[in-house]
């Protein structure tokens, strides 16, 4: 007997007038699991956050805990809690108030309280804090008590709308890592809503990935990079150079694809006959600029113009022209000065020669 | 250097204005208060006497306490009545919004004088109230409380004032982030408390505004009480008034009119001290 999923989102679809929200939405999620629901603005959602928060009341479908539907129970009922996006702190109240709001609407005693509370102040290094309002902490602590003031009441889940989204880089970056261990800490099991492909990556157990209020692909990170099933997960998470071919021909063990008259080795992955019409997408830290000599050992080979070399700090990309109307870009590591590359160095106006595995393409059909 | 002196020459004019229009004729009033009068004219000096005449007669003390009390009732009632169309507005008939607030700017621009002599056609013996209780069969006579009595100014003056609370209500309640009373509900909160412990104590400052506002507007009117408050409704303003016509005693009416508005100042700080004591903490 499969074990019961700490949450399950069954069927739950939601309309505002014309616009659709949210189409037959099912997922389920385990517990302690960090779960990333990742898509373009619009996608839907934060309209799902809210449906499970209780904000927000579903068309249709079901939110089961433990095999029990909650959809009747006000946000207040239910064994959920949120951190908002702009923190929402109570700005009459000082920071010891905010935290123990819940607890004060509990009625637990006063010596538990402050307990709890010093305890949440230590998870997140804001000891000493208590009195302070919020008009006088930076955007990261605020975050973080927004953050502690849900997870004093010890919530089976906690929704996170996009709360890392008005902070600096830099803090952003290092919240991603204490979020993460403090959720590990915890065990307690996050949904964690974010348009940011990076930080979804960074934090996530799986990654849900919206469009247009329906889930795309739900998968591990590693999986949805390497194995995108479609142009939109291809393009939305990572970079790849994507390009629209037909099927020249169904061999054994590989496709040929007609990309502007350029052929293209890739695997079987997809069940298609000649004259369907393919996308492909390759990763641009999987083509890589060999020698003409190397091309055997890669599947797949083609020459052009070196347009641009654009420096990222410990990446390179380079642009390459392969004809009119096909570029390809490739990403490699900036290799010590005095270790040469492979192919040595290039310069714009170059040409280059580019080989990638037909392991490295992805195919889908739409 | 020459941005503060250009904000300098900006003030200016609208400073002046009212250090010559409003500043200085309130202090010199002021001055008067220490001052006699005689059957020649005023006499300067400082003496306390016009301070303590106040309290020579039962009446003055009276009529005092009566204006604060009416002032009062008016600016509960306007709070009262102002609030639950603010909230309504703002969190449920959104799409109102626009439509109530040009009726609300509407009445404030049309004229005070008029909008009094609109309610004493309403308020009297065959007026519209008194007409469509008779019909109704309510009631056999009109009812004579309504107009030429303290009821009469309290009503009146509500409905010219409301205005003013209703506007600062308003505004404090569209500046309560509705993420903080979302947060509150999400934290265990149901939708009472949520209202209690976050909305209420956001949009207090514009309570206090609109309250402040409408019981000194109120408490300190005179047009109003003469027009629709028979003699019932004698109110200090009156009183004031006839200082500086018929009795011709400035001194004394200074000292009536400061008096009150200490007597404002302290009974509206109490009441912000009470609500302080019962809403914004916790």
């Amino acid at each position: 007997m499969a074990p019961k999923s700490a949450l399950g989102l069954k069927g739950i679809s939601k309309t505002f007038g014309d616009v659709i929200a949210v189409k037959d939405f099912s997922l389920d999620i385990e517990d302690g699991e960090f779960i990333s629901l990742l898509g373009p603005s619009g996608c839907g959602k934060t309209t799902l956050l809210r449906i499970v928060a209780g904000f927000e009341v579903p068309d249709s479908g079901e939110v089961l805990i433990n095999g029990t539907n909650i959809l009747d129970m006000p946000p207040n009922k239910r064994p959920m809690n949120m951190v908002f996006q702009r923190y929402a702190l109570f700005p009459h109240m000082t920071v010891y108030e905010n935290i123990a709001f819940s607890q004060f609407l509990k009625k637990r005693p006063r010596e538990e309280i402050e307990v709890k509370v010093n305890k949440m102040l230590e998870l997140v290094q804001l000891e000493g804090f208590e009195s302070r309002k919020p008009e006088q902490l930076s955007g990261g602590q605020c975050q973080r008590i927004a953050l502690v003031r849900a997870l004093i009441n010890e919530p089976k889940v906690l929704l996170l709308d996009e709360p890392l989204g008005a902070l600096d880089l830099k803090i952003r970056k290092q919240m991603q890592i204490e979020l993460k261990n403090i959720q590990e800490k915890l065990g307690i099991t996050f949904i964690y809503v974010t348009h940011d492909q990076e930080e979804a990556l960074v934090m996530s157990d799986r990654i849900v990935l919206m469009r247009s209020g329906k889930i795309i692909q739900a998968d591990t990170p590693k999986r949805i990079y390497s194995h995108p099933n479609s142009k939109f997960s291809a393009s939305f998470i990572g970079e790849s150079n994507i390009y629209e071919g037909v099927v020249d021909g169904v061999e054994k063990d590989h496709l040929s694809i007609d990309v502007e008259g350029m052929q293209f080795k890739v695997n079987r992955t997809v069940d298609v006959k000649k004259g369907d019409r393919v996308f492909l997408a390759i990763r641009l830290e999987k083509v890589k600029r060999i020698r003409e000599e190397e091309g055997r050992a890669y599947d797949n080979m083609v020459e052009g113009k070196c347009e641009d070399i654009v420096f990222f700090g410990s990446l390179v990309k380079y642009y390459v022209k392969i004809s009119e109307k096909i570029e390809m870009l490739v990403e490699e590591n900036v290799k010590e000065e005095d270790e040469a590359p492979e192919t040595g160095q290039n310069n714009i106006g170059d040409t280059i020669t580019l080989g990638f595995k037909r392991t490295d393409v992805n195919v889908f059909l739409e | 250097m020459q941005k503060s002196k250009r904000h300098i020459y900006l003030l200016s004019p609208l400073f002046t204005y009212f250090t010559i229009f409003f500043f200085a004729p309130l202090f010199i009033l002021f001055i008067y208060s220490f001052w006699r009068t005689t059957s020649t004219g005023l006499v300067p000096t400082f003496t306390l006497f016009n301070y303590l005449y106040i309290f020579s007669r039962p009446l003055y003390p009276t009529i005092i306490l009566k204006s604060i009390r009416i002032g009062f009732i008016t600016s509960i009632l306007c709070v009262g009545l102002s609030y639950p169309m603010a909230y309504s507005l703002t969190f449920k008939y959104k799409k109102l919004q626009d439509f109530v607030l040009y009726l609300i700017l509407i009445s404030l621009f049309s004229s005070y004088l008029v909008r009094v002599y609109a309610w004493k056609t309403i308020l009297g013996y065959n007026g519209l109230i008194n007409q469509i209780l008779k019909y109704l069969g309510l009631i056999e006579e009109p009812l004579t409380f309504l107009l030429y009595s303290p009821t009469a100014v309290i009503i009146t003056l509500v409905f010219i004032f409301i205005p003013f609370t209703i506007l600062p209500i308003y505004s404090s309640l569209q500046n309560v982030d509705v993420d903080c009373i979302e947060a509150a509900r999400d934290l265990g909160a149901g939708m009472r408390k949520a209202f209690y412990k976050v909305t209420l104590p956001l949009s207090m400052p514009g309570v206090i505004t609109g309250f402040i506002f409408s019981f000194v507007l109120a408490a300190g009117d005179y047009v109003t009480p003469q027009m629709v408050g028979g003699t019932r409704g004698l109110m200090i303003g009156r009183i004031v008034q006839d200082q500086f016509g018929l009795t011709y005693n400035w001194p004394f009416g200074s000292a009536l009119a400061y008096f009150t508005i200490f007597l404002l100042i302290f009974l509206i700080n109490c009441v912000i001290w009470l609500t302080r004591l019962l809403k914004l903490r916790r």
